[in-house]
């Protein structure tokens, strides 16, 4: 799959994309912020697009909600974050297909991708 | 001066000092009027006295009556003259002027009753008005008060009294808009600056709570951000996927990787006892088949009984629905069987029993065959960061939290927590849910209960 990783934690992102390779076999693209992973999601088609939920310029809520404004619905949107309040988790939910809480663990999380795009609004475990 | 006694107090004054002014008019009509009867009753007694006097011989006892008749009108010069007259010539023998005088006397005594009858109709009358202005100032006296105290006392005191109530019901319709300069008006503008406080000490600790809820939010995001770092790098290392290492490598990062994890898991459980402490943690209650909440829990931890030779023995309670959250009901499950299984020796057996209360609740029992507790450390142990210190079976470290949290949980579904135990003799946890009902799905077989 092509993944495009947007988040602004490079360690994170780092252990992210290797794992996605590695592990995945994925072909990962980039973004230190929104405002490019937006830009970069409008620009080419991806398979899948992972989000963290907050990162500079614009938050992972604010990239998915310009990306359905924009039309792109086809493309699956799962949120990677580190918030745990009801109603943050509530939003990811109803903007995205999944949403995988940090910490995650890295050798599961190919796991847990699949789970999530096999059932539509299955939560990751 | 606006007061409302001092307007109750004027009202009142008028009414009684008009009330009584007339009141006492009427009495002294009445006296007069009665005094006058006298007088009038007495005239023809006089006249008959006069009327002897003419008619009869001159004696010793009619002259003695004509005296006696002056003596007692020394208060009416007129009459006492008249009368004077008569009784000169009476006593001189003089027919002629007797008769003058007394024919003068008559009449003037006929005027004077005529007078006197006048002066009583008058007077009568004028009691009638009295008593009539009387009665009509103290009837009109007690309505107006009767209509003050209405309209300026009681109108407002419900009014304050509702809004008193809307308050109670959490409703803050608490302005009072123009209190006026009385003591109804004193209590508006005080219910109104007590209602502003309350109101105030509201918003204080809602922003409170606000601030609390955003400071455990962006500590818990910035605990696990840094963690997210160091679990994916521990993890990765371990894994294997950046090549080998040597064995005391290996044991060095799967040792920090199994702390992180331990310090997720507090991280974790600090962030739900603080929601659950803030009244933050809504329960998602729903009817929930019970046993298939036992057996789905029980079955994700028969790996980790098996992992530390043990076995899991349960008996269901089919037909019965439970009213619970059922992720937070299986996290607590979750906790006391695998703080039974830690504890249980090698080869130990777990069992877990349902049933119902004398009380009529449903209850679960989950029983270990561990080294059991002491007295003391029973309640101790839900405690925060309260652990039994011999860990038998450190299969999972715990986070000294888990039990405090499951308590809540439990209380915070209704029900009752409590531990039964006794050194050597292994331990019975125990927890109650209030709201149960017989199954509704009639499809399905009814099983005896399980044994």
């Amino acid at each position: 799959m092509r993944i495009l990783l947007a988040e602004d934690d490079t360690n994170i992102s780092f252990i992210t994309q290797i794992c996605l390779e590695k592990i995945g076999g994925h072909q990962v693209v980039l973004c230190q912020d929104g405002q490019s992973a937006l830009d970069q999601a409008l620009r080419e088609k991806f398979d899948l697009i992972l989000l963290d939920g907050m990162m500079p310029k614009k938050s992972g809520v604010e990239v998915a909600q310009a990306l359905f404004a924009a039309g792109i619905v086809n493309t699956p949107i799962i949120f990677l974050s580190a918030k745990s309040d009801q109603k943050d988790i509530a939003q990811f939910l109803s903007l995205g297909q999944g949403y995988i809480p940090k910490p995650f663990d890295p050798q599961t999380i190919c796991d847990q991708i699949h789970a999530i795009l096999q059932g539509p609004g299955a939560m990751a475990a | 001066m606006r007061s409302i006694r001092f307007r109750l107090q004027v009202l009142a004054f008028l009414a009684v000092t008009v009330t009584i002014y007339f009141a006492y008019e009427t009495y002294r009509g009445q006296k007069e009027s009665r005094k006058i009867q006298a007088e009038l009753a007495k005239i023809p007694g006089v006249k008959a006295v006069v009327q002897e006097a003419l008619i009869g011989n001159a004696n010793l006892t009619t002259y003695r009556k004509l005296q006696n008749l002056r003596r007692e009108f020394i208060k009416d010069k007129r009459r006492v003259d008249g009368l004077g007259w008569v009784v000169q010539a009476y006593a001189a023998h003089e027919p002629v002027k007797l008769q003058l005088q007394a024919q003068a006397f008559l009449s003037s005594e006929t005027q004077y009753q005529s007078q006197l009858q006048t002066k009583l109709e008058n007077r009568l009358a004028e009691t009638q008005r009295s008593a009539f202005i009387a009665f009509f100032t103290s009837l009109l006296g007690i309505l107006s008060i009767v209509a003050f105290v209405d309209r300026k006392i009681m109108g407002p005191l419900e009014g304050i009294s509702r809004r008193m109530m809307d308050f109670l019901v959490d409703r803050y319709s608490f302005n009072f808009s123009h209190p006026e300069a009385s003591e109804i008006g004193d209590l508006q503008r005080t219910f109104n600056s007590l209602a502003q406080r309350v109101i105030n000490t509201m918003d204080e600790l809602k922003n409170l709570d606000q601030a609390k809820s955003e400071f455990l939010n962006i500590a818990s995001h910035e605990l696990r951000t840094p963690l997210t770092s160091i679990k994916g790098s521990l993890s990765l290392l371990g894994s294997g996927v950046m090549g080998s290492m040597d064995a005391n490598s290996t044991r060095l990062i799967k040792i920090a990787e199994s702390e992180t994890d331990r310090l997720i898991r507090l991280i974790n459980d600090l962030l739900d006892l603080a929601k659950i402490e803030a009244g933050k943690l809504p329960l998602e209650c729903e009817w929930v088949s019970w046993d298939d909440v036992l057996r789905k829990t029980t079955e994700s931890l028969m790996g980790l009984a098996h992992r530390a030779s043990g076995t899991i023995d349960f008996t269901l309670e089919p037909g019965i629905e439970v009213y619970m959250d059922r992720d937070r009901i299986q996290q607590v499950l979750t906790n006391l069987i695998s703080n039974a299984i830690k504890f249980s020796p090698l080869g130990g057996v777990v069992r877990i029993q349902t049933g119902r209360t004398r009380s009529g609740e449903i209850i679960v029992r989950v029983i270990d065959q561990g080294p059991g507790i002491d007295p003391e450390d029973q309640q101790l142990i839900f405690q925060k960061f309260r652990q039994a210190t011999s860990v038998a079976n450190p299969l999972v470290k715990g986070t000294g939290l888990g039990l405090t949290i499951v308590k809540a949980l439990v209380e915070e579904h209704g029900g009752r927590i409590g531990v039964e135990s006794e050194p050597g003799q292994g331990s019975t946890f125990w927890f109650t849910l209030p709201k149960w009902r017989e199954m509704v799905d009639e499809t399905k077989p009814r099983y005896a209960r399980a044994a």
